[in-house]
């Protein structure tokens, strides 16, 4: 405990956050949010609900920009009145939120604008809160040390790759997180667990989800594609921080095999599953029987290694 | 002193269509010939073609002209055309005053023609202002050192160093590596005739070893710069070789004998030397020297060098001070290194090469003798890639095309198919081929001829097999519109070539600017491209900017003749624009004052005790900085004076002041930012009424005061970057200071915090300087014209008591 | 080997091309993108216009380097979708060509184009221009209009079931909170956003 006590002492981090679960997330996948809210409670952070909010926008950014910037806004007008920055837990809302709170910080002109269509509902945007990803909250806020220190089961028998989504950090101008070319925070954290971190061809190209729907081959090819080279590079297991991801890596899995008559049977958890796992707390309190592709085999893994010890 | 009443000449300049095509130039004329004064005014096509400069001639003559007044373009570009000119026609140049009406109207105003001529009647109405006050001054005369300094030891070096010593004058060679030959020795042949590089620079840097008139002063380091044209006083530092140079052979027997080896940088790490070695056998001067990092000093050496006693571990660096009257600067450049590229996998996988490193391993006398292997395995590659444009061409890194990297690409790509035949596959991914000059798109289609694969397409990442170490090149091919993967079993990245890394420290000591990618500043891109701002320091070769072999060599021969032009002569005129202290109102002689030799950036002014302080006029760089900071207003600026800018403040706040910016801009930085503004067509709203002062330094506080007492919008001064970009050295620095004092004092006073600004723009930032313009006016905009009225009325009687004490003296000194 | 290994032609989904048809009035033809380029077809104004909305304010710095189109994830596995085809004909003014494009549809809004674009263009911005201005001539796939309209009603993207609202409760998730359909119809108004929808069903 002595590495976040020094680190405590140089600036107070913010612990309270408003937890923004979007579209997706409550839809179909409530392993997610099951089991982040496990894991930042264990370290820490407190989750406030999101009072009446709304999409995040970005589903019909191809339709009407105006709409998306100003359903955005009205979001962070929300957590604005609350005086609390929000966490999302879909890199697309997080992306959304981040970008029109940044642009909306930085031209007058656009502030304008939105204010203007915010104002038939009684809003303004004033631009005094933050918005980010669950990734971010865990390497900025919490901090490595903090999330090692809370490992009880290093999970050091388990190989693991990852595909952390596009949206994490792009576009990077306006996200500004980190590197979009050469990201560290997913590597890190999965480090953090002691699981073995995978890398893998071709690991920054997109699962393309947000077209399925328009056109399902070819995130579906994209998908099989990752997916191999993840199998080929000798992960037994991936995980991924975001919904969509989530559903053609984990969700699509067993159709992807059939498509392509491909054996793949990689367990996709969601990373606070992953975290949660080496923190101690059960399967089932990680609802990690949600998952389409069974885990139990890395379960056992880790287990297995318990075991022995 | 001339006492007779100012007859002034205006002569408007139509730039063809330049200023003609925005500015009413006829109207404007009428305006001149209605000032006060003003016994002239005319219009010309182009006032500084021959028959322009001649009507000036005819007029000071026929009308007794005795002030002159071209409005025109800026005069950083013609005020010494026209100062000839006058001179010409037994008028003193220093009776001539330029308005700049085309950088800083016609070209940045062009949709608001009306709005431009306005600005133009005002900014002649300045001029004349000036004229009026404007005082004969005669040039001061230099003694000229008829030596040179030439920096740095490339092919562009080497031609500037062997010309001026071929035309009789002594030179000294800098070269901060242990040997001159630059990145031309490490090359292995040249495009587009493929001879070999260093069989064509060798002989010539034998030469420049074996002339009497050169002294090659190498692996040392430029410490400072002092003095001014003819007369630079030069520190340098040698670095320890731990070899006595005069008793060392180049025998090279202590190579032999020493165990230890390290990376030889020289051969960009491929190859090895040893601890105690030359880094290549063609080394000038060939003088050994140790690397202690490496050496176990188990003096072996020692030993084998025997009588002629050249080791010596307790060698010192040594300073040295040299006195030269010219310095040609050609330092080169460096090449980006990608490894902060991810996509290229450069120093990730093993065989992803930069251009410089295949240059080795082509070489014949190379690491590999030649032989084209793969770091991973030791092979022969059966594909090889070049990518171009590798940071080059890219907002992200650098914004400009490198120039050669297109020719070398193709040069090496003729190498490799040359030598291997059908049992090489290349590939060159581009985006543009760039092959303009003298037989160079002749050695495009060579390239073609042997088979080399082109596509036009620009790599966005590599991908390596982790088995085989081989590559999959991803791009689009842009002629059949398709992604492509191409495998290729060796990548070349042809990189950017990019300013040195030590550029900064050394525009910084040599007082020269650089431009907005890091190289050094040319003072005009067309017509001056080899002089710096600086009187008697030049340019040569790739530190300018990107350039090949033939362009370097070329330039370099021209540094030589421009340096020769001073070097020729025992004499050199200066520009008399020297500050000088009138002593009876120096305070020095009552109490211990003494702040202007402190303040002088080039301790320049002496002020002993009870005497009156002096200024040592060859030493003044004519910044003015004392001028501002003395406290008794003793000091004058020769043609910068107190009345002349009082009065040009007068003149460009008469009407609708508070409409207006004040700008008080420094020559060398955004005076010429602003030119650039100009230049670039940047258009910008024509609030401000700028004056030129040669420093920001010389900015009295009571420029500020005056204007706002006059009742200005907002006051502007544009200065050089902080800390170090001031032309003269510190002038910026002491301004900051003074106006960081007067700003809160403003602002108690009840002045809007925006209303009285401090900017930094470089003569590189013509971009910044429009934007700023819009920024400006948009607050200005904001304020509103009664609130700013309010705020001026309110501020004037504080004003008028604080300048009421000063106003008297002024006139007096202008006597 | 399995037939579905083999790369299939691409064909858009059904529920793509149901949405995508010129509504009537100024009917436009579609033009098929290999088509020759008529003179009838240049609206040199169109870039203009594009460089003047938010995100396209860079548009006319491509050099046309193919950067985009080689990174992008759907270009790799497309016969047809080309970003760097839709930025040229773009900045040639093929403004019908372009806006009644299919392929418009397939961007997934990965960015991977924007942060690679040597000169700065927001390409995945440019296609976004593209295709509000598409939706504005009545142009637009099935899946907007249902992800609209679920968000007018309830505030949210996808309508979630009440089954799942009993399943959070017994898993003891918090409640979600209420939507707000009233903001979402006033913000749809403010912001044309309605009419944009309604023209869509009308297509
Ligand atoms: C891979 C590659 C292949 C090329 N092939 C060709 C070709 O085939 N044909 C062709 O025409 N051009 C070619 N070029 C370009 C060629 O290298 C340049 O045109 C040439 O080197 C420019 O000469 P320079 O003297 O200006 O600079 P440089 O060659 O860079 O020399 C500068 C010298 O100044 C010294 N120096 C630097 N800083 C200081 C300092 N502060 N104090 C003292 N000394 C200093 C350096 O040590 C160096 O010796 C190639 C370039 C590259 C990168
Ligand atoms: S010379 Fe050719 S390779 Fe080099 S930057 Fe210019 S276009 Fe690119
Ligand atoms: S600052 Fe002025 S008063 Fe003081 S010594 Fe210098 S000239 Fe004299
Ligand atoms: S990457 Fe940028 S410059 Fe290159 S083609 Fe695409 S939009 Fe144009
Ligand atoms: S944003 Fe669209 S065009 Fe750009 S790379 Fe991603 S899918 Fe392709």
């Amino acid at each position: 405990m002595t590495a976040p006590e020094k680190n405590a002492k140089t600036t107070p981090k913010p612990t309270r956050f408003l937890l923004f679960l979007g579209c997706a997330i409550p839809y179909r996948v409530s392993s997610y949010e099951i089991s982040t809210r496990k894991v930042l409670q264990q370290l820490g952070i407190e989750l406030v609900e999101m009072p009446e909010y709304n999409c995040c926008g970005l589903p019909i950014d191809p339709v009407n920009h105006s709409m998306t910037l100003t359903l955005a806004a009205r979001n962070l007008c929300l957590a604005e009145q609350q005086g609390l920055s929000i966490i999302a837990l879909c890199p697309g809302c997080a992306g959304t939120l981040r970008k029109v709170n940044k642009k909306l910080k930085e031209n007058k002109e656009l502030k304008e604008e939105i204010n203007g269509y915010l104002k038939a509902t009684g809003l303004e945007f004033k631009g005094t809160i933050e918005a980010k990803h669950v990734l971010q909250l865990l390497v900025e806020d919490v901090g490595l040390e903090k999330i090692k220190a809370s490992v009880k089961t290093p999970l050091t028998r388990l190989k693991v790759s990852e595909h952390a989504g596009c949206h994490v950090t792009r576009p990077a101008d306006s996200v500004d997180f980190e590197n979009p070319e050469d990201p560290q925070a997913l590597k890190d954290l999965v480090e953090a667990t002691g699981a073995e971190y995978v890398e893998y061809v071709d690991k920054l190209a997109c699962c393309g989800a947000p077209i399925a729907g328009v056109n399902d081959r070819i995130p579906l090819q994209l998908t099989k594609e990752k997916l191999t080279h993840i199998r080929n590079a000798g992960a037994h297991a991936m995980v991924t921080v975001c919904p969509f991801c989530h559903m053609m890596f984990d969700t699509n899995q067993p159709r992807i095999e059939r498509l392509f008559n491909e054996t793949l049977r990689i367990p996709v958890l969601h990373y606070p599953q992953l975290l949660g796992l080496a923190m101690g707390f059960s399967p089932e309190e990680l609802a990690l029987k949600a998952l389409r592709v069974d885990a139990t085999q890395i379960v056992s893994r880790i287990s297995g290694k318990e075991d022995a010890s | 002193m001339t006492e007779e009443k100012p007859r002034i000449g205006v002569f408007v300049c139509h730039c063809g269509l330049n200023i003609a095509g925005v500015i009413d130039v006829k109207d404007l004329t009428d305006y001149a010939r209605s000032l006060p004064d003003v016994f002239f005014a005319k219009d010309n096509r182009y006032t500084c073609a021959d028959p322009g400069q001649d009507e000036i001639r005819k007029a000071i003559k026929e009308n007794k002209l005795n002030r002159v007044v071209v409005a025109a373009c800026s005069p950083r570009m013609h005020e010494p055309t026209f100062r000839k000119t006058c001179a010409e026609a037994d008028l003193n140049p220093f009776f001539f005053e330029m308005a700049n009406i085309r950088e800083f109207s016609s070209w940045c105003h062009p949709s608001t023609p009306e709005e431009a001529t306005e600005k133009a009647k005002e900014i002649v109405r300045m001029a004349v202002a000036k004229a009026r006050l404007l005082q004969p001054l005669k040039e001061i005369e230099v003694p000229v050192t008829n030596k040179a300094l030439v920096i740095g030891g490339g092919i562009a070096g080497i031609n500037s160093a062997l010309d001026l010593a071929e035309m009789g004058f002594k030179v000294y060679l800098l070269e901060k590596t242990e040997s001159i030959g630059g990145h031309m020795a490490q090359l292995d042949k040249t495009f587009p005739t493929l001879d070999c590089s260093i069989c064509i620079e060798g002989p010539k840097m034998v030469d420049v070893g074996r002339h009497s008139n050169i002294e090659i002063i190498s692996y040392a380091d430029l410490i400072s710069v002092s003095g001014y044209v003819g007369n630079f006083k030069v520190k340098i530092k040698k670095k320890p070789r731990y070899i006595i140079a005069d008793n060392c052979t180049g025998c090279g027997e202590c190579r032999d004998v020493c165990p230890i080896e390290y990376p030889n940088e020289w051969d960009v790490n491929m190859g090895v030397r040893k601890a105690i070695s030359v880094p290549f056998e063609q080394a000038v001067p060939l003088v050994y020297s140790i690397n202690l990092d490496h050496c176990i000093e188990c003096y072996k050496c020692v030993d084998s060098c025997g009588a002629r006693q050249a080791i010596n571990f307790d060698q010192e660096p040594e300073e040295i001070e040299l006195d030269v009257g010219a310095i040609i600067v050609a330092t080169g450049f460096d090449i980006y290194m990608p490894y902060d590229d991810p996509l290229y996998g450069y120093g990730k996988y093993d065989n992803v090469i930069t251009a410089l490193e295949f240059e080795r391993l082509i070489l014949a006398a190379g690491p590999t003798g030649g032989k084209v292997i793969r770091a991973s395995d030791g092979k022969k590659p059966h594909s090889v890639a070049f990518i171009q444009c590798v940071g080059s061409r890219n907002l992200k890194k650098y914004e400009y095309c490198s120039g050669f990297c297109c020719m070398y690409a193709l040069k090496n790509a003729i190498l490799l198919k040359e030598k291997y035949k059908e049992d090489v596959e290349v590939y060159v991914l581009y985006m543009d081929m760039r092959t303009p000059f003298k037989g160079y798109e002749e050695f495009y289609r060579r390239a073609r001829d042997l088979g080399v694969t082109f596509i036009r397409g620009r790599a966005s990442h590599i991908i390596e097999d982790s088995q085989t170490k081989n590559l999959n090149i991803r791009a689009e091919d842009m002629t059949l519109g398709q992604p492509i993967e191409l495998p290729a079993e060796m990548v070349v990245l042809c990189t950017a070539a990019v300013p040195k890394t030590d550029a900064g420290d050394l525009a910084r000591i040599l007082s020269i600017s650089r431009d907005a990618n890091g190289f050094f500043m040319e003072s005009h891109p067309k017509l001056k491209p080899i002089d710096t701002p600086v009187d008697g320091i030049f340019v040569a070769g790739a530190c300018q900017a990107p350039k090949d072999i033939p362009y370097s060599v070329s330039q370099g021969s021209g540094a030589a003749a421009r340096a020769a032009t001073i070097l020729s002569k025992d004499k050199w005129k200066i520009e008399p624009i020297v500050a000088e202290v009138t002593p009876e109102l120096c305070r020095n002689t009552r109490v211990k004052c003494g702040i202007c030799a402190d303040r002088c950036p080039y301790g320049s002014i002496e002020a002993i005790e009870n005497q009156p302080a002096k200024v040592v006029t060859a030493m003044c760089h004519g910044c003015g900085t004392c001028v501002a900071e003395c406290p008794a207003d003793a000091i004058i600026q020769k043609h910068f004076t107190d009345e002349q800018i009082f009065a040009q403040i007068e003149e460009a706040l008469k009407k609708n002041p508070e409409g207006k910016i004040l700008g008080l801009l420094c020559n060398w930085c955004c005076y010429a930012g602003a030119d650039l503004a100009g230049t670039s067509r940047f258009e910008y709203p024509p609030l401000i009424r700028p004056i030129r002062v040669m420093c920001s330094g010389r900015v009295d506080r009571d420029f500020v005061l005056e204007a706002f007492r006059r009742g200005a919008g907002m006051v502007m001064i544009g200065a050089c970057h902080l800390p170090y970009d001031c032309h003269y050295i510190s002038g910026n620095l002491r301004m900051k200071a003074r106006m960081d004092a007067l700003a809160p004092m403003l602002e108690k006073l009840g002045l809007s915090p925006h209303r009285f600004r401090v900017e930094y723009v470089s003569a590189a930032e013509g971009l910044k300087y429009a934007e700023l313009m819009k920024e400006m006016a948009e607050k200005l905009d904001e304020l509103g014209p009664e609130k700013i009225k309010a705020e001026n009325a309110k501020l004037k009687p504080i004003l008028d008591r604080m300048l009421a004490k000063k106003r008297p003296q002024k006139a007096q000194s202008s006597k | 080997m399995s037939k579905t290994q083999s790369n299939p032609r691409e064909r858009p989904s059904e529920t793509a091309k149901k949405g995508l048809r010129a509504k009537s009035g100024e009917e436009t033809a579609e033009i098929s993108a290999t088509a020759p380029i008529r003179a009838q077809e240049f609206d040199p104004h169109f870039k203009h216009e594009v460089s003047k909305t938010h995100g396209g304010e860079k548009l006319k710095q491509c050099f046309q380097c193919g950067t985009c189109t080689s990174d992008c994830p759907i270009a790799r596995f497309s016969d047809s979708y080309r970003p760097r085809t839709l930025i040229r004909m773009t900045l040639l003014g093929l403004k019908d060509r372009v806006l009644t494009s299919e392929t418009l549809w397939l961007c997934a809004a990965c960015f991977t184009c924007t942060d690679r674009c040597p000169q700065d263009v927001e390409v995945a911005s440019v296609i976004r221009i593209l295709r509000n201005t598409a939706v504005e001539k009545g142009y637009m796939p099935q899946i907007f209009k249902e992800l609209g309209s679920s968000i007018l009603e309830t505030g949210v993207a996808y309508r979630i079931p009440d089954l799942r609202l009993k399943k959070r409760a017994q898993i003891g998730l918090p409640p979600l909170p209420k939507g707000n359909p009233e903001a979402m119809t006033k913000l749809a108004k403010a912001t044309g956003f309605s009419k944009l929808l309604k023209r869509g069903e009308q297509a």
